[in-house]
């Protein structure tokens, strides 16, 4: 009788990174559906491309430079769903596969794989691209089919560019920007599905409400202030799908729960300003992408009370 | 509200935390043919054997005498001769020396020297009685309880708690005790309040265990200034500066001690052994302890200290598996035995069968800052950190963010979904700080 001898805790609990990611997945569901529905088969041509691509960059740098091969912990998957959640409907395959192929090999493998990235993978890699090509990032196209009933998409045209909400605020009825009936990126549209999404991981306890509720609230918070509708600014343009998926990154904000508040209420302040002085219609991959960047600080210098921390009382 | 504190975790929830199996069979008696009792169970030194090979001893004479300022003695656990006196490997590292005693299955007591009732025990007597009777601390770390009854100069206590949280997993033996002999334990209780002269006195019980909070709820009806108080179920509630925090609302301060917080814990097993030392004049010669997991018929079992795990495993109907990990106590801090031969001491509440499957380690994974650790330390540290500076062995910065309050609860190393060994990690870092005085 071999007995193994080890420290404890003897029993672990289920959870792993791989049924972590799964939640991730499962949580995309619903705006993964919504994007295809809205967008059709490109849509989803864009996203099978997305994810491919991020599979077998990853396995392939990982065989390449003898790493242990990580694929299974389905985090490029993630990546690459994210990533083409976040491109427009219209954009030519290539822009997926080298989008992938920047997140993770660029940002994600480079600096050490899982879990070492200090910038989310697919939101640098969108930032790239709307750098490189902004006239194909940022043109955005009314989407093929509209869900619900609404005057505004005209029926049976099949490909229109079209301003966003962000450019031509008030000229799309609220239930069509809660329902997806505007342009916008595939994943970004639909504001129901990033809510369902949103519930559920908060339901299995993927991620915790801090950073979303604050992101989101900081930014109508803002509008208000300067006179705008709150609403209206919160279901235009990324920042649902940005606040839910994307700054929730475990990575890439902060380990503490005061650092999160931190990390969360600036992003909101970054979007607001950068909204509000028009620099960029979209201010919400910056946004993230600098409280990124502001992230090991914040956890440098944020601490919380240590146990035990108090004066003798004999 | 349930009372509980910041942090924790809930282990083995699904499984309502590996209790089912036992929590609801009574406490059957084990005796065994033999038992090899080690002189060294308590914390302190070891005590020095009395005895030698061939004399009859009885049960519950003195076959060790202590040593040293906190020793305590050792008692024959059984009636019969002894076979040997030497060393053995038993839990620790190095190997202790071992009194064996044959049972001749009389359980002839020794002379017993009772000092009267809960409430009429001559109060100046009751620590020496205690230290006498052998009694350390029975939730598994074996602190020689007279010890703990004497308050030094200059601190004050003005509560006594009473730890009934068995917050560990798997672990049923003090359920059991709660519900099957509760005024054992009150009694107990009174005579530690009368013997330190504190007034408030708190059972303290989790949620998961109604039953054992309506029976204690019943028996100390009436006591003066006896309560129950009913804790959240949640891991490491049963921890001592969990317990006093969630009781009192204090903090034990760092590096310091439960009495800096004017408060003094005792498991409830401890309780009920001094009861009996006191009223009885009875040493510690007994425990319960719960058997389970992959064994045949999981039991909770009243083993004679210095019984082999085999013999308490053969009781439980043997292994129902082939196993792959045994160990003494819950899955969150049980120490692993590498052989079945060695013997349960005071400190053993339970004994864990885990089958091979259950056993395999599970490899570890890149850290992906989820701060699940972060969230599940009840020592309010940051394990995320921590393992980073462990990671470039960096002693110095561990142990200026605060390793050494790390109480090894395992929470961290539960929760990560990476299946780091966070917790084993800061354990051998702690020693090497000690032992190098970083």
């Amino acid at each position: 009788m071999k007995l193994r001898l080890s420290t404890g805790p003897h029993l672990l609990d289920r959870e792993n990174t791989q049924t972590l990611m799964l939640d991730v997945l499962i949580a995309l569901v619903p705006t993964t559906a919504a994007g295809i529905y809205l967008f059709g088969t490109k849509a989803a041509w864009v996203l099978a491309v997305a994810v491919v691509s991020a599979i077998l960059c990853e396995y392939l740098f990982q065989k390449l430079t003898k790493r242990p091969v990580r694929v299974m912990d389905l985090s490029a998957v993630v990546t690459g769903l994210i990533l083409g959640l976040n491109l427009p409907a219209e954009a030519p395959l290539w822009m997926p596969a080298i989008g992938s192929a920047i997140a993770i090999i660029l940002v994600k493998e480079l600096f050490g794989g899982i879990g070492h990235n200090f910038m989310n993978p697919a939101l640098l890699a969108r930032g790239v691209l709307l750098a490189s090509w902004p006239a194909r990032m940022s043109v955005y196209y009314i989407p093929a089919r509209v869900l619900g009933v609404t005057e505004v998409v005209p029926a049976g045209t099949d490909v229109i560019s079209a301003a966003t909400p962000l450019i031509r605020p008030g000229g799309y009825q609220l239930y069509d920007l809660l329902l997806g009936n505007i342009p916008g990126t595939i994943g970004e549209v639909c504001k129901i599905a990033i809510l369902i999404g949103f519930l559920y991981m908060l339901f299995v306890g993927t991620i915790k409400w801090h950073i979303p509720v604050l992101f989101v609230g900081t930014v109508a918070a803002m509008t208000w202030i300067m006179g705008g509708d709150p609403l209206r600014a919160v279901l235009s343009g990324g920042l649902l799908f940005g606040a839910v998926f994307m700054a929730t990154d475990y990575v890439t904000n902060p380990m503490l729960k005061v650092g999160q508040v931190i990390f969360a209420i600036g992003c909101g302040i970054l979007v607001g300003v950068i909204r509000m002085t028009k620099a960029y219609p979209e201010g919400v991959t910056y946004a993230i992408l600098l409280m990124n960047i502001l992230t090991p600080l914040i956890d440098r210098w944020t601490s919380r009370r240590v146990y035990g921390m108090v004066k003798k009382h004999a | 509200m349930n009372l509980s504190f910041k942090g924790g975790i809930h282990p083995l929830r699904e499984l309502h935390e590996g209790k089912g199996k036992t929590s609801s069979l009574p406490i059957q008696d084990l005796v065994p043919e033999k038992v090899c009792i080690p002189v060294d169970m308590h914390i302190g030194a070891p005590s020095a054997p009395c005895v030698k090979k061939g004399d009859l001893v009885k049960m519950g004479q003195v076959i060790a005498t202590p040593v040293g300022g906190i020793g305590i003695p050792v008692h024959a656990s059984v009636s019969g001769e002894v076979i040997s006196v030497g060393p053995r490997q038993m839990l620790g590292k190095a190997a202790s020396t071992c009194i064996e005693i044959a049972n001749d299955g009389k359980d002839e007591w020794a002379e017993l020297y009772p000092l009267g009732s809960a409430e009429s025990a001559p109060v100046d007597k009751i620590v020496q009685q205690v230290k006498d009777a052998g009694i350390c601390g029975l939730g598994g770390a074996c602190f020689p309880s007279h010890i703990k009854m004497m308050i030094p100069d200059g601190k004050s206590v003005d509560t006594i708690i009473l730890n009934g949280a068995e917050c560990e997993t798997f672990l049923t033996a003090d359920h059991r005790l709660m519900l099957e002999e509760p005024d054992r334990i009150l009694k107990g209780l009174r005579v530690i309040m009368r013997a330190m002269n504190v007034f408030f006195g708190v059972v303290a019980i989790e949620n998961n265990k109604p039953d054992a909070i309506k029976t204690m709820k019943e028996a100390a009806q009436g006591m003066e200034g006896v309560r129950v108080a009913v804790l959240k179920t949640k891991y490491p509630q049963g921890g001592e500066k969990q317990l006093i925090d969630a009781v009192t609302k204090r903090q034990v301060p760092s590096g310091g001690l439960p009495i800096d917080a004017k408060v003094v814990v005792f498991n409830v097993g401890t309780a009920a052994a001094i009861a009996d030392a006191v009223i009885e004049g009875k040493p510690l010669i007994s425990r319960i302890t719960t058997v389970t997991g992959a064994v045949n018929t999981p039991c909770n079992l009243r083993i004679r200290i210095g019984t082999s795990f085999q013999a308490a495993i053969d009781a439980a109907g043997g292994c129902a598996e082939e196993p792959g990990k045994i160990f003494a106590g819950g899955s969150m801090t049980g120490l692993c035995i590498s052989s079945t031969e060695v013997s349960l001491t005071k400190a053993n509440n339970g004994i864990v069968v885990l089958n091979q499957k259950d056993a395999v380690k599970q490899q570890a994974t890149p850290c992906i800052r989820c701060g699940r650790c972060i969230d599940a330390c009840p020592s309010r540290l940051n394990p995320q950190y921590l393992n980073v500076l462990n990671e470039q062995a960096d002693l110095v910065g561990m142990k200026k963010h605060n390793v050494m309050d790390c109480t090894v609860c395992g929470s961290c190393s539960y929760r990560c979904p990476a299946k780091i060994e966070l917790s084993a990690s800061f354990k051998e870092a702690k020693e090497k700080i000690t032992a190098r005085r970083v």
